[in-house]
This record gives structure tokens, C-alpha cells and sequence, in this order.
């Protein structure tokens, strides 16, 4: 296993970008946005703007839902917010902005990861009570979304706001703490297979995991409380703690696979040895 | 653009106000009213025939308003949506403003001179190695009488060549010949204010309602007023005027020559005929069958008095018989039941019945023929020269009566009604024209198609173009424009924009356009209008009337047009009026019509109009008592012809299975030059599209506005299908517009045309349809 | 174990950051919303929708602003709000280019979500809105002029527009042509108020009202 995974995500991440744009060159295999899409005849849905569409209009088209749960069940296995480390091009766009932000302004904890939950609340609470989709509204995603296959540039001031109070102020705020999408990831990704896991033995206690980290609460608890997978469902699988690990002690893999091994082998131990 | 009733009251109060004032106050020659700083003049409309009266609103030398004139007889304040937007017609962004010579593939901007020169020693070269018939111009019947005036002194009796033609050719020669051959005179005998009077009005191949809009409204207004006003539509197409009509009859395309053959054969049948009128006015005649099309390049056809047979009534009805309504029923798609009732509503002694018709019968391979057919009507039922009575053919540009006309710019005609063959004509002619009477020759010019085929076969060798588009309206349009691609004549094109026949062209003239220039214009009704130059015209841009004075000069012709430069119109326009004083066809002096609206010849002696010709209530021609004399035609008869029926050009089969028509609409004007350039039309039309019937789209799996490709046997082209839109032709028929200069529809068409009046058949064509 | 954090001492430059520039941009992130989502999405309260589109209100919530509908459209009529709470959602501009009412409605299929009706199959039962004649004043078919282009270019002539002439007083012997919009059979397609060539056009698309039926039986 490669530890280089940062080419395949920006792969992965530029061809989103480009599947997004296809249609403006004449391209007819892909059509729509990341809210619904219709890919070589296989239609796929966001499944928090199918359930926001279903609670405020109160129409249920079956195939719309049963696109959202192909998208969802995708995620699912994939695990984690790997949505927001591998597609979304705010995630993407915030990414590629903190490299330009200053060194030091890496890694803030601005507000605590669970405040998307409760966004993501009030948005589910909101459209049931006035049918006011409100993420579909404001969504940072559908803006660019439609900013690159509609060329409609007026809306960017969202997502370029977005950019600016992270840059200054509140790093990857948006993605970390208020986007009630990742929030929805997160909650049905808690339990997806696909984890990354910890060889606790390998392990200098660089500290480097935690730097590269966007949400580093997620690996917290390795340490704090000797949990040999990162079971957070907030964990982007962006894997860059597996590239810059240089001792190689996390992996990525299913959770089948890894569950003997590691719960039993490099579980114990970190229990012994904790401080 | 301002036409509410206060902007009417407004201008009314200023022009007495102006009038008051009298001469006492500086003002243009024009001007008869001034409000706001804006001072207005009169002028007739640019674009149809029908010509309405506007008023011209000038502020700092630009057009700045028209708006319909409340004082123009024809439409009374009002306009079509063309008109309302006349002023933008000139305002386009890309006027030409200064001639343009070729060199290679470019266009390079040149000086009057350098551009003149070039012309004359091009003229002057054909002519020295080939003779006065290897140079041509084709003019139009847009031109002013002035233009076209001076354009047949100079050719006819100045270079010495026939080779005159105007566009006219292409809309009017085969009323022009039916009109000489029936009557002896051209031009209407009614006038519009039939529409107002009459009872029953057969529409045979005309949709008025969009290309005459101004004057259906008043026909519609005369059905308003009285209910018992029928209006019959026979037609290949359902059009914006069938939905007014009372009576749709589809007729199969080329049908109308079996059809109406079969209403006269059932008039004579059951002695509908007025027996007194027919005895008095009428005689029997049979011409020459059997005609070819013109689809070979020089095939002669002609009609001379030698291939005449006079006929006895007994003799014409004896040949009538064989054409039954049942048989008629076969050919023209017209139950016989139908074509019995048609015969009694023409035979209806009760009734006033008129006759109104355009391109369905005079773009026609026999299209003589059907106007022949037409007056034999209203001839043996003495259904004409009564107020609200007549057959009326309607035509389609300003001055196609005028200039193309009475002025006569075809390659047989002279001023007022006189032609080339006849020496006397070309004496008179040459009389006025102070010019040896050998100058002028008896042999006949070429007639438009043939002149622009002789440019392939390259016979001819120059050719001057003015305000009129053939390279986008001529038939089998892809053998003409290659011949002007591969340079086989030096091309002159005189307009106003870039048009399908600049970028062919080997020098092009910036023209000025109507209120740009002074001139007079004749309509459908034999009315004179004039009008005065209110602005100047962009750039460099000259009239026609002095691009061809100024080649003449440099043809050493320049002694032929002694005119003032002040005055230059009015002289130009006296001189022409010799010719028709006295011929029936009396015009009034320049100064009357800078006073009036516009007056219908012959002009009377008190300078009043004549509304009725060959009658004793209306025209000083006939003399009290005479009642009704065809003064104009050989011992005073009218001629009733004998006209068979012969198969059309090229018939649909089972390779081109489809009819193509052509034709007009309501927003744009012909090929779209003017209107082209009008963002407000442009926005309502914007392409051609061809309509279909619904059954045939069906059959063919074509939904609306799908493309669809059109092929003849001379070319192909991709159209918007439109069904169920504003027209819907008969099955089996495709129709479409030739205004787009995008499509040039007319390379599908055939250059087949009536062996007598040489007027192209843009109706009646095969052609495949296939989903693009 | 993890390193000491960088960022938990507070700088003079972080300082400056966090207490000057973070209120700025907060200010100026806000000015940049507030531009987008506070500006009117259209004047008159009336938004023209793609064929089949459900009651405005659901509409709202059901379309979830994929933008699919206007890629189908095969005339590029169909256009994405850039404003105000509709933003992401299809209109089309009639103006600029109007709904040609494909007969295989494409924009219908392309919805996922219900919100272009997919039960809407016959284009001529589509109500996206109904043409009016806003000034009848301005209207020159109605001032006696043959225009009527509205009525030429309706893809369904002679059904929701019809011309109804009348005597021309004023001038005595012409026919005003009126155009006249027939509300149960007009779709809302707006071709009349792209084609009508005053600079303001007095026909337009609104919203369809539903008319009372009554049932007085005379």
C-alpha cells in the first residue's frame, strides 16, 4: 500500500471539478450538480437535499430517493466525511486556500466539530416548518456547482467569504464545524467500514498526524483514550496523516479485515503504557 | 415613434399653424409642420406596393420619427409593423459610405472617381470588343421614377442596348403582359377604394393579410361594415388572410389553370355571361400553345400577332367545352361542386365581385395565362370598370407600377406603354429623347433570367446592379452566384448595406435611400407620390440618379441629361411626363404632387385623379354617353383568350415528393435587406422557417422547429420546420420565406418562367424533405 | 506526546490578525451574502418557470437547484436565479428566450425531484404563466397598426391568442386587429413577449390566477 494517497485525492477532486464542467463543453455522459446528477444514466441524488426536498414540498419521486441512497450507502462504505476530503469542491477550494493562509493559522479549532449537528437541525427543522430548503439556499456547494457549469459568478461571493474569514480569522470553519452536509456524512458515516487504523507500536509520537490533520479531534482519542481506529464519523479520509506518518502507524483498510488484528494486538498495549 | 391620437392632433394643429405663417418663414422646401423642434415632411412608405403615406420627422439632419400619415388616402395614420419602424431601415450600423473596389478577395475603399472610371472603361471595353449588348443594368422597382427614367434614356437611347431589366420581372411581368394583351394598357382599370365598395372578393393566390397588411385591414373593415361582404380565399396554403376569410378553397399548386377554365366553361355553360357586354367590348382569341418553360438557356418563346387567332364566341365556347368542372376537380384538387358555385358567385348579377391576386398567379410558368383567365371573368360577366368592381392585381414593391411600369425599364418596353419592336414608339421615344430614332434598338433586351445566364455562358460581360439583391432572389440561385464567384462579369452593385450581391460584386456604390434623395414612387393604384430629400445621405453615399448621370458622362453619354442641379427631379420627372400626356396614362405636373398625397392617372385636365379608367363616370378619356370604352385596345375590344391547360414546369415525384412555395411575411421585406436591419422585426422573425403540414411532419417524424433539410434537383438547405404556425400548407407542400440572407432559399427553386412574360415560377417546385 | 501547539501563543502579527482583520472580514463576508441573498429575485413577484413546475411555493422546497432542467433545454431558455432566496432555481428569462415547448418536454425529465411535474406529458396543458396585455395603450394592433406579431409568432395561434377585428373609427375605413389572449388555452411559453418589438413589450407572461368558476346556470 502506497502512502502517496494526496495524487489520487486531487485526482479524484479535479475530476469532480471537470465532471461538473463537462456539460459546458458538449460532453452529454454527465449532467447536474453534486445536489443531483445524472452519471452515464445512473441518477444520483444528495441525500440532504432529497430529504429537504421530500420534507418541504412533500413530493417523493422514487428514483430521486433511490439515487439518494446509492449516494449514501457510497459514502457509507467509504466512510467518514470522505465526501468532504474527496469531492466537494468547497472542500477542495478551502483546502487549496489554507495553503496560502499562514503556516501557523494550520489546524484551529474555531468552534467545536459538533456545531454542523445542530445546523444541520435548524436546516431540517426550518424547511419542515416553512419549506424553505434553507441548505439548498445557501449551500456554498451548489454555488459553485452552478458557478462552473452555468458560469453564475454572482453567487461565488458566498464561498469567496467563506475563504476570507478562514483566511483570517477561522480556519476551515466552514467545513469543520457549519456545513450541516458534512454533518450528515459524518452522523451515517460513524459506523462505515472503511477505517483508518493505528499501529499504536510504530507510533514516535511525532505529532506530525495531528499538524496535517484538518479535524484533528479525530484523532484524539488514539491517545487520549487508546482507540486503536479512528472511529469518527467527522474524519475526512483526506489520508494525509497516512502520508506524512514516517513511521507508517496509521492504515487504511475494512474495518472486517483490521478488527482482530489491531483490537487485539495494538489495542492492549496502548492500555498498558498509558500515562 | 409616437402615433396616439394627441400626436396626431398635435401635428394637425402645427401644420395650419405652419401654413398660416405661409412662405414668410425660412423653411425647408419639405417641410409642411414643425412641433418640438422637429420638422415633418410627407413621403410614401419604402417598402410594398400598397403604398401608404408617412409623415418623416427631422431633428439636426436624422430621421428621428415616422409615423403613418392622417392625411394619405390609402392608410389614413396607419402603417404595418414595417413601416412603424421605417426610419431604422436606414439606420443600420453597417451602411456602406464610400465605394468599394475588389482587389483579389478584398473590398478596398475608393474615391467616387477612381470607382466611376473604373466602371466606364469596363462598359467601355465590353462594348468596343463585344457590342452595346454585352453590357447590362438591372435595376428595380424600388427605384424612383427619376432612377429608372434616366437608367432606360441611358441605356435605350444613349449605350444603345435593351439590356434594361428591373427586379420587377421577378413579381410583375406576367400582370404586366396580360394587362397590354387584354386591355392594351397596363395597370388597373379599379383602384382600392374597391375594397371599400364591393360584395364578394376571390383571393386567387394572395395572402394580403400579411404581405398588403395596411390595405386587408381595409378590406376586413369593409366585411365589418357590411355583413353580406364574402371574401373567398383560393389558395395552396392556409395563410393569416384564410382565417378571415369567409371561404377557404384548397387548390392544388399550378390547379388555378384548370380551375378557372372550368368556371368560365360553366359560366358559358349556363349563360352567366353578360351577352350585351361581351357583344359590346369584347373579342374572342386564341394564342400559341404549347410553351415551353424557359428551362433551356436562349429558348425563344413569342407571341406575335401572326400566332393570334381571332375567334367568334361560338368558337371560343366550342373550345371551352372540354374544360368540366369534373375534370377541373382532377387537376386542381377543386370539387366540381365548388367550381359550379365560384361560376355563379362570379355570374351573380346582384353582387359586386372582385378579383384580387399576386405572386400565386404571377410567379407562374403560365402566369399570363392565369391573369388572362382572370379578366375573361370578369370580361364575359361585365364585372369591371364599376366602382367597387374590378379585378385588381395587387403588387409588391413601391414603385413597381411606377418606375418598372409606366416608366418601363424591362428590356421591351419604353415610357407608357410603348415597346422597343414598334418603330413609332421608338421614334416618339427617341423625339423626346433627342436622340437619332435608329439609336434605339428594335431588338429586344435580355430579360432578367436570361441576363444574369448570359453572364455564365459569358456573354455578358458588365452588369450594374442598383437597390435591388438578385444574388439572393434570382431562381436556381447556386448557377448564378457561381458564375458571379468565378468572376465571368465585372459586377457594379449600387446599395445601401452589404448584401448577398455585394460580396459579389466588383465595385460597390453607397447608395442614398428614399428621404436621403428626392424622388416620386407609383403604387398599386396608379397613384403618383412624390416626396423631397430631408436628409443627407451617410458618407460618400450618392442616389442612383447621379452614380448613373455621372457614368454617363464618363460613357460620353452626358449631353442625354442636361438637367440643373437644382431642380434635377423635378426636370427629370417633366421630361418623362411628356410621354404620357394624352396616352390615358396623363400625369400632373411635379409642383402638384409636392402639394398632394399622392393622385391616381390618368390625371385630369383639372388636375383631378381618375379612379375608374375606360369609363365614362370617371375618365376624361371617355366621353359622355360612351358608357364603359377600353380606349386603350385595339378597336376599343378587350380581348378575350382562349388559354389551355398545359402541365406545370417540374411536377413532385417519387424521388422529390414535395411542392415548394415561396413567399412573404408581414415583418420582413423581401430579402430582408431593410427590415434585416431592424432589431425590433428582427426580434419578431428572426430566421425563415418551413411549414409543413401536420400529417406530412407526422408521416416524416418531424416535430416543430426540428431542422429539416430541403433538396431539389439545384440545391439544398436546412430550415427550422414550423407546423401549425401562421401557414400551413396543403399536404404534400412545403412552404417557405426568402428574407433570411442566412438561407438562400432560392437555390432550391427552378429557373423555370412563363414563356411570355419570362416571370420566374418561385411557386412550384420538387422537393425532398428529410429530418437534419 | 503531540507536539506543543504553535498557534497557543498570541503573537503580535497573530494578534493583529485575529483582533483587526477577523471583525473585517467578517463584515466583508457578511456585505458578500447579504449582496447575494438580500437583493430582490424578481420585481414583480412573478417568477416564469420551466413547463410542469408545481406550485410556486413547493417548488421552492422540491427543486434542489441541480441545474439539470437548463442543461436539457435545448434552447438555452431556461436560465438559474443568482439571488435572493430562489437562488440555484430555473426560470426563463421570455425576453431574452422564451420556452419553444419541446413536445418531449426534456426539462421535465431531466428533474430528479418532482419539482418540474413529471406527470406533465402534453405541452398544451402546461401553465408556466398566462400572456397579458399589460398596456393596451402601447399595444399598436390594439392603435389600429398591423403589428399582431404576438399572435403570429404563438405557438398556438388562433387558439391562446386570437384576433379580433373591429372598425377603426378613427380612420373610418380600417380594422383594428386586436390580440386577444385566451386564458384557459395560453401556456405561459412567453414567444409573445420575446416577439413583441416595442422596447417595453406590453404582453407578458404572469402568473396564472385561476378564475372563479361560477356555476349560475341562466
Amino acid at each position: 500500500m502506497t502512502s502517496r494517497w494526496w495524487l489520487p485525492r486531487r485526482a479524484v477532486q479535479t475530476g469532480t471539478i471537470l465532471l461538473l464542467a463537462s456539460p459546458v463543453a458538449g460532453f452529454t455522459f454527465f449532467s447536474g450538480n453534486l445536489a443531483s446528477a445524472e452519471l452515464a444514466g445512473v441518477r444520483l441524488s444528495d441525500p440532504l437535499a432529497c430529504l429537504q426536498a421530500v420534507i418541504g414540498s412533500g413530493v417523493l419521486i422514487p428514483s430521486f430517493l433511490f439515487g439518494a441512497l446509492l449516494v449514501t450507502s457510497g459514502y457509507f462504505v467509504f466512510g467518514g466525511r470522505s465526501f468532504c476530503g474527496w469531492v466537494c469542491p468547497v472542500g477542495f477550494l478551502t483546502e487549496l486556500g489554507e495553503k496560502f493562509s499562514s503556516k501557523v493559522r494550520r489546524g484551529g479549532r474555531f468552534l467545536p466539530l459538533a456545531t454542523g449537528r445542530y445546523i444541520l437541525a435548524a436546516v431540517l427543522v426550518t424547511v419542515a416548518a416553512t419549506g424553505v430548503p434553507l441548505f439548498e439556499v445557501l449551500s456554498p456547494i451548489g454555488i459553485m456547482g452552478r458557478a462552473i457549469a452555468f458560469a453564475s459568478l454572482v453567487p461565488l461571493l458566498v464561498p469567496a467569504a467563506i475563504l476570507l474569514v478562514e483566511g483570517v480569522a477561522a480556519p476551515r470553519v466552514w467545513c469543520r464545524s457549519l456545513c450541516p452536509l458534512g454533518a450528515f456524512y459524518a452522523i451515517i458515516a460513524r459506523f462505515s467500514p472503511l477505517k483508518v487504523g493505528f499501529h499504536r507500536e510504530r507510533c514516535t509520537g511525532c505529532g506530525d498526524c495531528v499538524a496535517v490533520c484538518p479535524v484533528p479531534e479525530v484523532l484524539e482519542p488514539l491517545w487520549d483514550q487508546g482507540a486503536c481506529r479512528v472511529c469518527a464519523g467527522e474524519c475526512t479520509r483526506c489520508l494525509a496523516c497516512l502520508d506524512i506518518c514516517p513511521e507508517r502507524a496509521l492504515s487504511v483498510g475494512f474495518r472486517f479485515k483490521k478488527e482482530p488484528h489491531s483490537v487485539t494486538d495494538v489495542g492492549r498495549p496502548i492500555e498498558k503504557s498509558a500515562p | 415613434m409616437g402615433l396616439s391620437r394627441r400626436d396626431f392632433i398635435k401635428a394637425c394643429a402645427a401644420a395650419a399653424a405652419f401654413a398660416a405663417a405661409g412662405a414668410s418663414v425660412a423653411r425647408p422646401e419639405w417641410a409642411e409642420a414643425a412641433e418640438d423642434g422637429i420638422t415633418w415632411g410627407k413621403a410614401p412608405c419604402r417598402y410594398c406596393g400598397v403604398g401608404c403615406s408617412v409623415l418623416v420627422g427631422v431633428k439636426g439632419g436624422r430621421i428621428v420619427s415616422t409615423k403613418g400619415d392622417p392625411a394619405g388616402p390609402v392608410n389614413k395614420g396607419l402603417n404595418c409593423i414595417k413601416g412603424y419602424f421605417l426610419s431604422k431601415a436606414l439606420y443600420g450600423k453597417d451602411r456602406l459610405t464610400t465605394p468599394l473596389i475588389r482587389k483579389g478577395n478584398r473590398m478596398v475603399e475608393a474615391s467616387w472617381d477612381e470607382a466611376l472610371d473604373l466602371i466606364a472603361a469596363q462598359y467601355k471595353k465590353a462594348i468596343a470588343e463585344h457590342g452595346p449588348d454585352s453590357v447590362a443594368l438591372y435595376g428595380s422597382g424600388q427605384w424612383t421614377i427619376q432612377e429608372g427614367y434616366v437608367a432606360s434614356k441611358l441605356m435605350k437611347g444613349g449605350i444603345g442596348t435593351n439590356n434594361l431589366e428591373p427586379n420587377a420581372r421577378l413579381c410583375m411581368a406576367s400582370a404586366v403582359v396580360a394587362f397590354m394583351n387584354t386591355f392594351g394598357s397596363d395597370e388597373p382599370m379599379g383602384c382600392y377604394d374597391d375594397l371599400d365598395l364591393g360584395d364578394t372578393y376571390v383571393l386567387w393566390g394572395a395572402n394580403m393579410a400579411e404581405a398588403h397588411p395596411v390595405l386587408f385591414s381595409r378590406l376586413i373593415d369593409n366585411k365589418l361594415k357590411h355583413p353580406k361582404v364574402k371574401l373567398i380565399d383560393i389558395a395552396t396554403r392556409r395563410t393569416r388572410t384564410t382565417k378571415m376569410a369567409d371561404e377557404f378553397i384548397a387548390i392544388k399548386p399550378h390547379g388555378d389553370l384548370a380551375a378557372l377554365n372550368a368556371i368560365i366553361h360553366v359560366i358559358l355553360r349556363d349563360k352567366l355571361y353578360d351577352e350585351a357586354f361581351v357583344a359590346k367590348h369584347v373579342s374572342f382569341k386564341r394564342g400559341k400553345e404549347n410553351a415551353p418553360y424557359g428551362l433551356k438557356d436562349k429558348e425563344a418563346f413569342n407571341e406575335t400577332p401572326a400566332d393570334v387567332k381571332n375567334l367568334s364566341f361560338e368558337e371560343y365556347k366550342a373550345l371551352m367545352k372540354p374544360y368540366t368542372p369534373q375534370w377541373a376537380q382532377k387537376v386542381s384538387g377543386i370539387p366540381a361542386a365548388k367550381i359550379e358555385e365560384l361560376a355563379r358567385v362570379y355570374g351573380d348579377k346582384s353582387r359586386k365581385v372582385n378579383s384580387l391576386w399576386t405572386m400565386g398567379v404571377n410567379q407562374h410558368s403560365r402566369g399570363v395565362w392565369v391573369n388572362n383567365l382572370i379578366y375573361n371573368l370578369h370580361l364575359l360577366t361585365g364585372k369591371i370598370c364599376k366602382p367597387g368592381e374590378n379585378p385588381l392585381s395587387l403588387t409588391g414593391q413601391p414603385s413597381a407600377c411606377g418606375t418598372a411600369r409606366e416608366v418601363g425599364t424591362f428590356a421591351h418596353r419604353l415610357p407608357a406603354d410603348m415597346v422597343v419592336m414598334n418603330e413609332a414608339h421608338r421614334k416618339k421615344a427617341a423625339g423626346i429623347w433627342g436622340v437619332p430614332a435608329e439609336k434605339i434598338p428594335a431588338k429586344v433586351g435580355l430579360h432578367t433570367v436570361e441576363m444574369f445566364r448570359a453572364i455564365d455562358r459569358g456573354e455578358l460581360k458588365c452588369i450594374w446592379i442598383q437597390c435591388t439583391n438578385p444574388f439572393q432572389s434570382l431562381p436556381n440561385l447556386n448557377r448564378v452566384r457561381k458564375a458571379a464567384q468565378s468572376r465571368k462579369a465585372f459586377i457594379v452593385v449600387s446599395d445601401i448595406y452589404p448584401t448577398r450581391s455585394t460580396e459579389l460584386a466588383d465595385v460597390v456604390l453607397p447608395s442614398a435611400s428614399w428621404v436621403e434623395k428626392e424622388g416620386v414612387f407609383g403604387n398599386t393604384e396608379r397613384r403618383t407620390q412624390q416626396w423631397f430629400k430631408m436628409v443627407n445621405a451617410p458618407g460618400k453615399s450618392k442616389e442612383d440618379v447621379w452614380q448613373l448621370i455621372e457614368f454617363a458622362k464618363r460613357m460620353g453619354h452626358g449631353a442625354l441629361f442636361p438637367y440643373p442641379e437644382k431642380g434635377m427631379h423635378r426636370a427629370i420627372f417633366e421630361e418623362y411626363r411628356k410621354f404620357t400626356l394624352g396616352t390615358g396614362k396623363d400625369l400632373a405636373p411635379y409642383g402638384t404632387y409636392a402639394k398632394v398625397r399622392g393622385l391616381r392617372w390618368p390625371v385630369k385636365a383639372n388636375g383631378t385623379e381618375t379612379r375608374w379608367r375606360y369609363t365614362e363616370a370617371d375618365d376624361e378619356h371617355v366621353a359622355k354617353g360612351e358608357g364603359i370604352k377600353f380606349y386603350k385596345a385595339p378597336n376599343n375590344k378587350v380581348s378575350v383568350w382562349f388559354r389551355p391547360y398545359e402541365p406545370p414546369a417540374e411536377v413532385p415525384d417519387r424521388n422529390y415528393p414535395f411542392w415548394f412555395c415561396t413567399g412573404r411575411l408581414l415583418e420582413h421585406w423581401h430579402t430582408g435587406t431593410m427590415t434585416g436591419r431592424v432589431p425590433e422585426l428582427r426580434r419578431a422573425v428572426s430566421q425563415a422557417t418551413v411549414e409543413l403540414h401536420p400529417e406530412d411532419a407526422k408521416r416524416l417524424g418531424i416535430r416543430n422547429r426540428d431542422q429539416v433539410r430541403i433538396t431539389s434537383r439545384r440545391g439544398s438547405i436546412v430550415l427550422t420546420a414550423e407546423i401549425g404556425g401562421r401557414g400551413t400548407p396543403e399536404r404534400g407542400s412545403v412552404f417557405t420565406t426568402f428574407f433570411d440572407e442566412k438561407k438562400l432559399v432560392n437555390e432550391i427553386c427552378i429557373d423555370a418562367f412563363d414563356p411570355l412574360s419570362k416571370e420566374p415560377d418561385f411557386k412550384k417546385c420538387a422537393v425532398k424533405i428529410q429530418k437534419a | 506526546m503531540p507536539k506543543e501547539r504553535d498557534d497557543s501563543g498570541i503573537s503580535r502579527r497573530r494578534f493583529l490578525k485575529g483582533g483587526a482583520l477577523a471583525p473585517l472580514a467578517l463584515a466583508l463576508a457578511t456585505a458578500g451574502g447579504a449582496s447575494v441573498y438580500l437583493r430582490p429575485g424578481e420585481a414583480h413577484g412573478f417568477v416564469l418557470r420551466p413547463p410542469g413546475a408545481i406550485a410556486a411555493r413547493r417548488f421552492l422546497a422540491a427543486c434542489v437547484r441541480c441545474g439539470k432542467c437548463a442543461q436539457a433545454c435545448p434552447y438555452h431558455a431556461i436560465r438559474l436565479q443568482d439571488r435572493s432566496v430562489g437562488i440555484g432555481t430555473p426560470y426563463i428569462a421570455a425576453r431574452q428566450i422564451p420556452c419553444y415547448l419541446c413536445p418531449d418536454l426534456p426539462c421535465v425529465k431531466a428533474c430528479p425531484s418532482g419539482a418540474l411535474d413529471p406527470k406533465t406529458t402534453e405541452v398544451e396543458k402546461v401553465r408556466m404563466g398566462t400572456a397579458q396585455i399589460v398596456d393596451r395603450e402601447g399595444c399598436l394592433s390594439i392603435r389600429g397598426l398591423r403589428c399582431e406579431v404576438c399572435y403570429r409568432q404563438c405557438p398556438l395561434i388562433d387558439q391562446a391568442i386570437t384576433l379580433e377585428p373591429r372598425h377603426n373609427p378613427r380612420t373610418g375605413e380600417h380594422t383594428i386587429m386586436e390580440p386577444v389572449v385566451h386564458r384557459e388555452k395560453c401556456v405561459g411559453c412567453g414567444v409573445c413577449e420575446n416577439a413583441c418589438v416595442l422596447p417595453k413589450p406590453v404582453i407578458v407572461v404572469r402568473e396564472t390566477v385561476e378564475v372563479q368558476r361560477d356555476s349560475y346556470d341562466f
